[in-house]
């Protein structure tokens, strides 16, 4: 049953900022009686208000879906409770553990290459379902006993397209390269390795093809 | 002893020479910029027959403005790439003259990462997360272990290239930016245009078919120009929150041809009140293409013992800056 609780008649933030990202502020309260985040896409003042409350809406509801989507998939994500699509706010399961972003440690370890290739596996579980996530970054990963939970689906679409899945696996080389450069080379190699354990060799041939198609298309880019 | 280097740069529409010394002073930054045509865009051969001509001319001036004997020149350096390969040899040209007639050596200079260490320099900025916007590039950068990093870029038009593809569709000539922001101050009705981020990545080449057909649909030029800009600068600024939030560093710059936009720059100040850093924009002056960002990058790869012989110099019309050691920043 749905609780009947409706969001915020008080003013004021519905818990601790755990978070506060690029696209929205996030908070640890309850729902229900039980440890929940609060996901609330803020009004950025930078941006002319029509287009900014269009975005907010449609990524709220989208995410919401997509998380259910991802779920369905066999990959973990958290369970959504409630949305306000009018407040721009998502309430959902609290995953405690730690960002991938954070778990990786500077040098080579086994620990690392296990993570990167779960992260390689699990992309390639996405995709299979016709998922694109759309941002993946190491940030939007948390690592919980071991096994990866996914969040941050708002930019996320449906899609099949081989372009669509290579310009995810293109984000978290960007990432991988940009933000874990002292084991960039083990870490995308692992990536690639569990994506094919899931994808196959054909799968994974396809997206890394296309992937090259993209760098190449890419600003002053020199690929081999 | 305080030590003085020649920048040369040439990779697209400007010619500019400049002497810096090693206090980081900018003694003379003297440049041409090479117009085209009203309605059409660089000419690389045009371009670079044009920088043949004005050369002898900005150099000479930028030597004399720095009141500096030629002998008390310590490096030549000389933008080696990105850019228009015609261009880019011209120079190349003078430099490997200049360096093999005082007989100083030569140092090669990434022209993006010149655009970052200037406005580094310049805007007393440390390690900051930045934003560089030209016609070249659409880029957010962040220093990390030996390179300058991208974080996230366009995967096709640079914002640069947006601006003036569309306003040459409208009979401008390039570089247009100036005119677009004129025009859109004037307009507040907002079209929708595709906004499309892709995690740390956006692109604009859809926007921009979508521009030219909204205006030859009978839209208003200022109203198209208003709605562009929103729309492309909205969806940089997002990127480069991200980039921000995700390596919380506390510093945010802006350098390159675009920076020069008030309303992009206004977009940004308020972003990064948000996270409570430190904005700071590059003069001017100094964030469009010019012989500085040559020559006091140049300065520090010189110091870390970067330098070609003249033999083997060469240029590269594709040579992306987070390919490029960083010695000076360990």
């Amino acid at each position: 049953m749905i609780p009947s609780i409706s969001l915020g008649e008080t003013e004021g933030p519905p818990g601790r900022l755990l978070y506060k990202g690029a696209e929205a502020d996030v908070f640890l309260g309850t729902w229900a009686g039980i440890p929940a985040v609060y996901k609330i896409r803020k009004k950025m003042e930078y941006r002319l208000d029509t287009l900014d409350s269009v975005l907010r809406t449609q990524r709220t509801i989208h995410e919401a879906n997509m998380l259910a989507s991802a779920k369905a998939a066999g990959v973990e994500a958290p369970f959504v409770y409630f949305l306000s699509p009018g407040r721009a706010t998502l309430v959902m399961e609290y995953i405690a553990g730690t960002r991938m972003k954070d778990a990786i440690a500077d040098g080579e370890t086994r620990e690392t290459t296990g993570l990167f290739r779960k992260l390689g596996s699990s992309v390639a579980r996405l995709h299979g379902a016709g998922i694109m996530h759309g941002d993946l970054t190491t940030a939007n990963v948390i690592v919980r006993s071991g096994s990866l939970v996914f969040l941050d689906f708002g930019l996320s679409v449906h899609s099949t397209r081989v372009e669509d899945h290579a310009v995810d696996m293109r984000l978290i080389k960007e990432t991988i390269t940009g933000a874990h450069a002292p084991v960039a080379g083990v870490a995308i190699e692992a990536l690639f390795e569990g994506y094919r354990e899931v994808s196959g060799d054909e799968g994974a041939k396809s997206v890394l093809r296309q992937l090259k198609a993209i760098e190449r298309r890419g600003r002053y880019a020199r690929v081999e | 002893m305080r030590q003085h280097v020649v920048g040369i740069e040439s990779t697209a529409h400007t010619f500019s020479a400049s002497v810096v010394d090693s206090e980081g002073r900018i003694l003379s930054n003297s440049k041409n910029v090479y117009v085209p045509p009203e309605g059409s865009g660089i000419h690389p051969f045009e371009a670079s027959k044009s920088h043949l001509a004005a050369a002898p001319a900005v150099l000479r001036e930028a030597l004399e403005e720095a009141g500096i004997d030629r002998g008390e020149i310590s490096a030549v350096c000389y933008s080696m790439g990105p850019g228009l390969g015609p261009c880019l040899r011209v120079g190349a040209v003078v430099a490997r003259t200049l360096a093999a007639s005082l007989s100083r050596p030569l140092v090669p200079v990434n022209h993006a990462v010149g655009h970052i260490e200037l406005g580094c320099m310049l805007t007393r900025t440390r390690d900051p997360v930045v934003l560089l916007v030209s016609g070249g590039h659409t880029m957010v950068i962040a220093y990390s272990t030996g390179r300058w990093r991208v974080l996230g870029e366009t995967l096709d038009l640079t914002l640069g290239q947006l601006l003036d593809q569309f306003g040459r569709h409208s009979g401008l000539s390039s570089p247009c930016g100036a005119s677009i922001e004129t025009a859109a101050s004037r307009s507040s009705a907002y079209l929708p245009l595709p906004y499309s981020v892709k995690g740390n990545d956006v692109s604009l080449s859809g926007m921009l078919t979508e521009a030219k057909r909204l205006l030859d649909n009978g839209n208003g030029f200022e109203d198209v120009c208003f709605s562009i800009q929103e729309t492309s600068f909205a969806m940089i600024v997002e990127v480069t929150e991200r980039a921000l939030a995700f390596t919380g560093k506390g510093e945010l710059m802006i350098v390159g041809g675009v920076a020069a936009n008030r309303r992009l720059s206004q977009m940004m100040t308020t972003m990064s009140a948000r996270h409570s850093a430190r904005y700071s924009s590059v003069p001017l002056e100094y964030s469009g293409d010019c012989g500085a960002q040559i020559a006091w990058t140049g300065y520090l790869a010189f110091k870390s013992g970067v330098r070609v012989p003249v033999a083997d110099s060469t240029v590269l019309q594709s040579w992306r800056l987070d390919s490029v050691d960083i010695p000076w920043r360990n």
